[in-house]
C-alpha cells in the first residue's frame, strides 16, 4: 500500500474508532463533571474531575441494588439458556431428531417475536401467578427469549465437533447423555462461552420485561432505573452519566475481553463459511 | 372444557394473584390499617407524628407503605390491585386526575357523608370538583398544587414594569427586558408531549375565556393560538417543546428567562442558599386575556378508601383525620405542601411560619381541575399529542380542537 | 433408532416447555386478548374484529405504522450503506484489528437505555454537545420531523457497527484468489466490489437486512426513552403505541391488537426475505 493509501487507511480506521466511542467518552466526561459545569456553555473537559455523581447515584438512591438484581437476572437466565440450550442444541445436532430443520426453523423464528406482541399476556401470566416484581419471573422470562439464540448457536457449534468422536463415545458404552458430558461439551467449550456472552449481554441490558414486569427495587434492573430516573429536583444529567455508564461497563467489559467469542456468535451461521 | 370455563378462567386471571396473597394476611393483622401514598420529600418523622395522634385517638395501628417512584407506575400498580379486589390497603393516596377513573370503576368508597357543609365551604371549589364523581364525593383532598407564574422582580424593576396580570403585559415586559439583555429567554414553561403540557396548554385556553367543549370553542383557539405565537414570536424558545418541570426551572434558576411557569414546589428552590436568584423572584396568578380570569392547572394528591377494604370504618376515619385542618397544617408546616382549604390560609400560625404557602390563597382559589371524566388517561394522550401539534405548528388550533373534541365525545360512548 | 428419538425428545423437552409458556403461550394469548374489549369499567367481552376495525379507522395508528416503517426503511439502508463501507475499510485493518473490533463492539453492548439517555443529552438544544459543536440551537428533540430523525441517526450510530461486523466475516469469507485473478486481469477496484465482492456478499446481505429489518420495526427502548413518542407523536412507533394503550390506557384488548400489527408487519417483513433469501441462494 502507498503512504497516501496507508494514511487514508489510518484515518478511516480514526474515524471507524471515534464514531463507535466518541458518545461514550462524552458519558463518560459528564460523569465526572462538577455539577455547577454540566449547565455551562463551557469546554468539553470538566476542569475538576469528580465522582460527586456516583456516590450520589449509589448513596442516595438505590442503584447499587439495582444492579445486582441486573447481575442475578442475567446469571439466572444465562445459565438456564445454556443448560436448556445446549441439551436442545445437542439434540438437534446429533441425534437425528425428527423435523429438525422445521424445529430449527420454529426457534429461529420466535426469536423475531416483537417483544411487545408478548408482554401483555406475560404481565397477566405473572400477575395470576403471584411472581410479579420478583427476580424468578424475569429469568425465567430472559431464559425463554434467549433459548432460540442459545439453541441456534449450539446446534450450530455442536454441528461442528465431528460425528465419530461422538460414535465412538457411544461404541465404548456410554449412553447419550453421557457421551455430552464427557465428549461433546468440553469441545463445545467456546461455543459455550460464545453463547454465555450474547445471552448475558442481552438479559443485562433489557428494558421491556423489566418495565412491565418489576415494580420496585425488589426486582427492578438497572436499564429502568436509567430510563425513570427520579429527578425531581435537578435534571439529574450527571447522575444519569453515572448510571448509564455504571450500566455499561460490564457489557462493553465482556464484549471487549472476549471479543472473538462474541464476534462468533454474532457471525455464526450467517457466513457459511 | 367448556368454552365458557375457558373464558371465565381467562377473566379471572388477575384475580389469582389477590386470592393467593390475602388468605396469608387476614390472620396477622386484625387491628392494622395501612395507608399508600408517594414518597414525600421531607422529614419522615413529621407524618409519623400525625400519625401517632391518630393511632392513640382511634386504638389502631397504621402501616405506611410507599408507591412506585413515576406517576404511570403508581397507576398501573393500583389498576393491577384494585382490579384484581385486592384488600391489601385501606386508604390511599391519589393524583387529582384518577379519582373519576376509580369511582367509576368502583374501587373507591363513595365517602360523601365525611364531608360537613363546613367542609364543602373550606375546601377550594377546584379541588372539590376535582373529587366529586356523578354528584358524590369518592375522595379528600390532601394537598393541592397550581400552575402560577414566577418572575424577575429585579430586571421588571430595573425597567419600571409592573408585574403582569394580563397577556398583552408579559410581552411588553419582555421586549422591554430584552432589548437590554437579547440573549434572555422570555417566557419559560412545560412544552414538552407529556401531562405537562396538558396543565400548561389549558392554562392558556381557559384564561382566554375558552374551554373543551363546543361552547368555547372560539376562545379555546384564541389561547393555543397565542401559545403557538410565544414561539413564533420569540418570547419562548423554540426548543420550549423539549421542556418538563425541572428543565424549565433550571433555566429560570440560572437567571436565563424572565419569566416561568411552575408549580409551588419551585419556590423554594429558587429561595435556598446559594441560589443566584434568592431574594429576586416574584410570583403571582398567571397572566389572563383582557376581560377574562386568571387560571391554575390544579394538581396535587387527595385520599380514597379501598372498596374493598375490610376496615372501611377504621379506614374512612384516617382520610378524614389526615384531611382535617389540623393534620393540614401539622404537614403544611412540614413538608411545605399547599393544604386545599380555605381557613388554614388565614391562620396567623401558618403565615408566619409558611409566608409563602400562605400567599398561594389566589392561585389556589383560581385552579381549575382537567377534565373530570373516568377516561381522563385516555383523553391526556389525545391531548397532549393535539396541543404539541399545534405548538410545533404542525397543526391549527382549530384542527386540533376539532380532534380533542371528537376523541372526548367518543371516549364519553366507550 | 427409536430410543435415539426418545432420548432427542427428552433432551427437547424442558427447553421445549420453557419456549412454550414463555414465547408461544403469550402469543396465543395476546391473538386472543384482541378479539375481546377490556376496560377496568366493564368486565371482558368477546368482540370479534371489533378491535380491528377500530384500528384501521384510527389515524393514531396508521401514523404509528407509518413512524415505524420510515425508521426501519431509512435506518437499515444508512446501516447497511455505512457498515459496507467500514466493513471495507476495517478488512484491512491488520495489526489494530482487535482495537478497531473492540472498539466497534461498544455501541452494540451499550443497553438500548443507556444509549438513549446518552444521545437526549448530546441532542440538549442548550448544551448538547452537537449543538456546541455547530455553534447553533437547533431543536432536534422538541421539532416533529427531526425528532424522528434524531432517533434515527441515534439507532444507525448503534447498529452500524454489527452491521459492518456481519459484513465483515462475509468479506473474509471470499476467497483472495478470486481477487488476485481481477488484479492480473487489470481490473479497478470499483469493478471489482460490483462484479466479485457484492455477488457474493449477498446471502450476508440479506441476513443483515433481516436482522436489522426485524429489530427497527418492533424499536421500542431507544424511542421511548428518547422522546417518549413525541413531539405531536411524531416519534411514536407501533410497539409505543401499543405500550401506551396497553399499560397507561389499560385497554389490554386494544393494545393486544397493536402488537399483533406489530407482529404481522415483523411476519410478513421476515417472510418477504426469507423468500429473497432462498432465491438468492440459489
Amino acid at each position: 500500500m502507498t503512504p497516501l493509501g496507508r494514511f487514508g487507511l489510518g484515518l478511516g480506521l480514526s474515524a471507524v474508532m471515534l464514531w463507535s466511542l466518541a458518545p461514550f467518552v462524552w458519558q463518560l466526561l459528564t460523569s465526572v463533571t462538577p455539577p455547577a459545569e454540566l449547565e455551562a456553555h463551557s469546554a468539553l473537559f470538566p476542569s475538576a474531575p469528580t465522582l460527586v455523581h456516583y456516590r450520589a447515584i449509589l448513596a442516595g438512591q438505590p442503584f447499587g441494588r439495582l444492579m445486582l438484581n441486573s447481575f442475578v437476572a442475567a446469571s439466572g437466565a444465562t445459565l438456564l439458556a445454556l443448560v436448556l440450550g445446549s441439551l436442545a442444541g445437542f439434540a438437534l445436532a446429533k441425534l437425528h431428531a425428527p423435523g429438525r430443520v422445521a424445529t430449527l426453523a420454529v426457534v429461529v423464528t420466535l426469536s423475531m417475536l416483537p417483544p411487545i406482541a408478548t408482554v401483555s399476556p406475560l404481565f397477566l401470566i405473572v400477575n395470576a401467578l403471584g411472581m410479579h416484581d420478583t427476580l424468578a419471573a424475569l429469568i425465567l422470562v430472559y431464559a425463554g427469549f434467549a433459548l432460540p439464540l442459545a439453541v441456534w448457536l449450539m446446534t450450530q457449534f455442536f454441528r461442528g465437533v465431528p460425528d465419530e468422536l461422538y460414535i465412538a463415545a457411544r461404541v465404548d458404552g456410554c449412553s447419550a447423555i453421557g457421551a455430552f458430558m464427557r465428549v461433546m461439551l468440553p469441545l463445545a467449550v467456546p461455543g459455550l462461552v460464545a453463547t454465555a456472552l450474547l445471552v448475558f449481554i442481552y438479559a443485562w441490558n433489557e428494558f421491556l420485561y423489566a418495565l412491565s414486569l418489576t415494580a420496585s427495587t425488589a426486582s427492578r434492573t438497572m436499564p429502568v432505573g436509567i430510563a425513570l430516573f427520579p429527578g425531581i429536583h435537578e435534571v439529574p444529567w450527571g447522575e444519569i452519566a453515572a448510571g448509564s455508564v455504571l450500566a455499561t461497563i460490564p457489557a462493553v467489559l465482556l464484549a471487549i475481553s472476549f471479543q472473538r467469542r462474541v464476534l462468533e456468535g454474532l457471525t455464526a451461521g450467517a457466513v457459511k463459511a | 372444557m367448556g368454552r365458557r370455563t375457558v373464558l371465565r378462567a381467562l377473566s379471572t386471571l388477575p384475580l389469582g394473584a389477590a386470592l393467593a396473597g390475602c388468605r396469608a394476611r387476614d390472620r396477622d393483622e386484625s387491628n392494622v390499617v395501612v395507608f399508600r401514598h408517594p414518597k414525600l420529600f421531607g422529614d419522615p418523622t413529621a407524618l409519623n407524628v400525625v400519625l401517632a395522634d391518630f393511632e392513640r385517638a382511634s386504638g389502631v395501628r397504621v402501616r405506611r407503605e410507599a408507591l412506585p417512584a413515576s406517576s404511570d407506575e403508581q397507576h398501573l400498580f393500583y389498576a393491577i390491585n384494585l382490579q384484581a379486589r385486592s384488600r391489601e390497603f385501606d386508604v390511599l393516596a391519589l393524583d387529582t386526575i384518577w379519582t373519576a377513573e376509580f369511582a367509576q370503576a368502583g374501587w373507591l368508597r363513595e365517602i360523601t357523608h365525611l364531608l360537613s357543609v363546613a367542609d364543602r365551604a373550606d375546601f377550594f371549589p377546584g379541588a372539590l370538583a376535582s373529587v366529586t364523581w356523578q354528584g358524590r364525593i369518592h375522595a379528600l383532598p390532601w394537598f393541592a398544587d397550581a400552575g402560577l407564574l414566577y418572575w424577575r422582580k429585579d430586571l421588571l424593576a430595573q425597567h419600571a414594569m409592573a408585574p403582569p396580570r394580563t397577556w398583552d403585559e408579559l410581552l411588553a415586559a419582555t421586549r422591554a427586558v430584552k432589548t437590554a439583555q437579547p440573549g434572555l429567554h422570555g417566557f419559560v414553561w412545560q412544552g414538552k408531549q407529556y401531562e405537562g403540557l396538558v396543565c400548561n396548554a389549558l392554562e392558556f385556553v381557559w384564561s382566554h375565556g375558552g374551554d373543551l367543549d363546543a361552547a368555547h370553542v372560539r376562545e379555546a383557539i384564541d389561547g393555543l393560538a397565542f401559545m403557538r405565537a410565544l414561539v413564533t414570536e420569540g418570547v419562548s424558545p423554540a426548543w420550549v417543546t423539549t421542556l418538563t418541570e425541572e428543565s424549565a426551572r433550571v433555566i429560570f434558576g440560572r437567571g436565563d428567562a424572565l419569566f416561568l411557569r411552575n408549580w409551588p414546589y419551585a419556590w423554594r428552590l429558587f429561595e435556598r442558599e446559594g441560589s443566584m436568584l434568592r431574594g429576586r423572584v416574584g410570583m403571582s396568578v398567571l397572566p389572563h386575556a383582557p376581560g377574562e380570569q386568571s387560571a391554575g392547572t390544579l394538581g396535587g394528591w387527595q385520599l380514597g378508601v379501598n372498596a374493598f377494604s375490610q376496615r372501611s370504618a377504621v379506614a374512612e376515619q384516617l382520610a378524614a383525620y389526615l384531611t382535617a385542618p389540623s393534620a393540614q397544617k401539622a404537614l403544611a408546616l412540614a413538608y411545605g405542601y399547599s393544604p386545599p382549604r380555605r381557613s388554614l390560609y388565614a391562620d396567623a400560625e401558618f403565615a408566619a411560619a409558611q409566608p409563602f404557602l400562605a400567599s398561594l390563597h389566589g392561585v389556589l382559589e383560581a385552579a381549575r381541575p382537567r377534565p373530570v371524566s373516568p377516561h381522563y388517561v385516555a383523553l391526556s394522550q389525545t391531548l397532549q399529542a393535539q396541543f404539541s401539534a399545534v405548538l410545533t405548528g404542525v397543526r391549527s388550533p382549530q384542527a386540533a380542537l376539532d380532534r380533542m373534541l371528537r376523541t372526548a365525545a367518543a371516549l364519553e360512548r366507550r | 433408532m427409536r430410543s435415539a428419538r426418545r432420548e432427542a425428545l427428552l433432551l427437547l423437552a424442558p427447553g421445549g416447555l420453557l419456549l412454550v409458556v414463555v414465547t408461544a403461550l403469550p402469543m396465543l394469548l395476546v391473538l386472543w386478548l384482541s378479539f375481546e374489549t377490556r376496560s377496568v369499567f366493564r368486565p371482558p367481552a368477546f368482540a370479534g374484529l371489533d378491535n380491528y376495525l377500530r384500528l384501521a379507522y384510527d389515524p393514531r395508528f396508521w401514523n404509528a405504522l407509518w413512524n415505524t416503517v420510515y425508521f426501519a426503511l431509512v435506518s437499515v439502508t444508512l446501516e447497511l450503506v455505512l457498515g459496507m463501507a467500514i466493513a471495507l475499510l476495517v478488512a484491512r485493518a491488520g495489526r489494530v484489528r482487535s482495537l478497531v473490533y473492540g472498539a466497534m463492539l461498544v455501541p452494540w453492548a451499550i443497553p438500548t437505555v443507556a444509549s438513549a439517555r446518552m444521545w437526549e443529552w448530546m441532542y440538549n438544544a442548550e448544551f448538547g454537545v452537537i449543538n456546541s459543536l455547530l455553534g447553533a440551537q437547533i431543536n432536534w428533540l422538541g421539532d416533529p420531523l427531526l425528532a424522528l430523525h434524531a432517533a434515527i441517526a441515534m439507532d444507525v450510530w448503534k447498529s452500524t457497527p454489527f452491521v459492518a461486523l456481519l459484513l465483515l466475516a462475509g468479506l473474509q469469507s471470499i476467497p483472495p484468489d478470486l481477487y488476485r485473478a481481477a488484479a492480473i486481469d487489470g481490473a479497478r477496484a470499483w469493478t471489482t466490489f460490483r462484479r466479485i465482492t457484492l455477488p457474493l456478499l449477498v446471502p450476508v446481505i440479506l441476513v443483515a437486512i433481516v436482522f436489522r429489518t426485524i429489530d427497527a420495526l418492533r424499536v421500542f427502548d431507544a424511542v421511548y426513552v428518547l422522546t417518549g413518542g413525541g413531539p405531536a407523536n411524531g416519534t411514536e412507533t407501533l410497539s409505543i403505541y401499543a405500550y401506551k394503550a396497553l399499560f397507561q390506557t389499560l385497554e389490554f384488548g386494544y393494545g393486544s391488537a397493536l402488537a399483533v400489527a406489530v407482529l404481522a408487519i415483523t411476519a410478513a417483513a421476515t417472510i418477504i426475505y426469507a423468500r429473497l433469501l432462498r432465491a438468492g441462494g440459489q
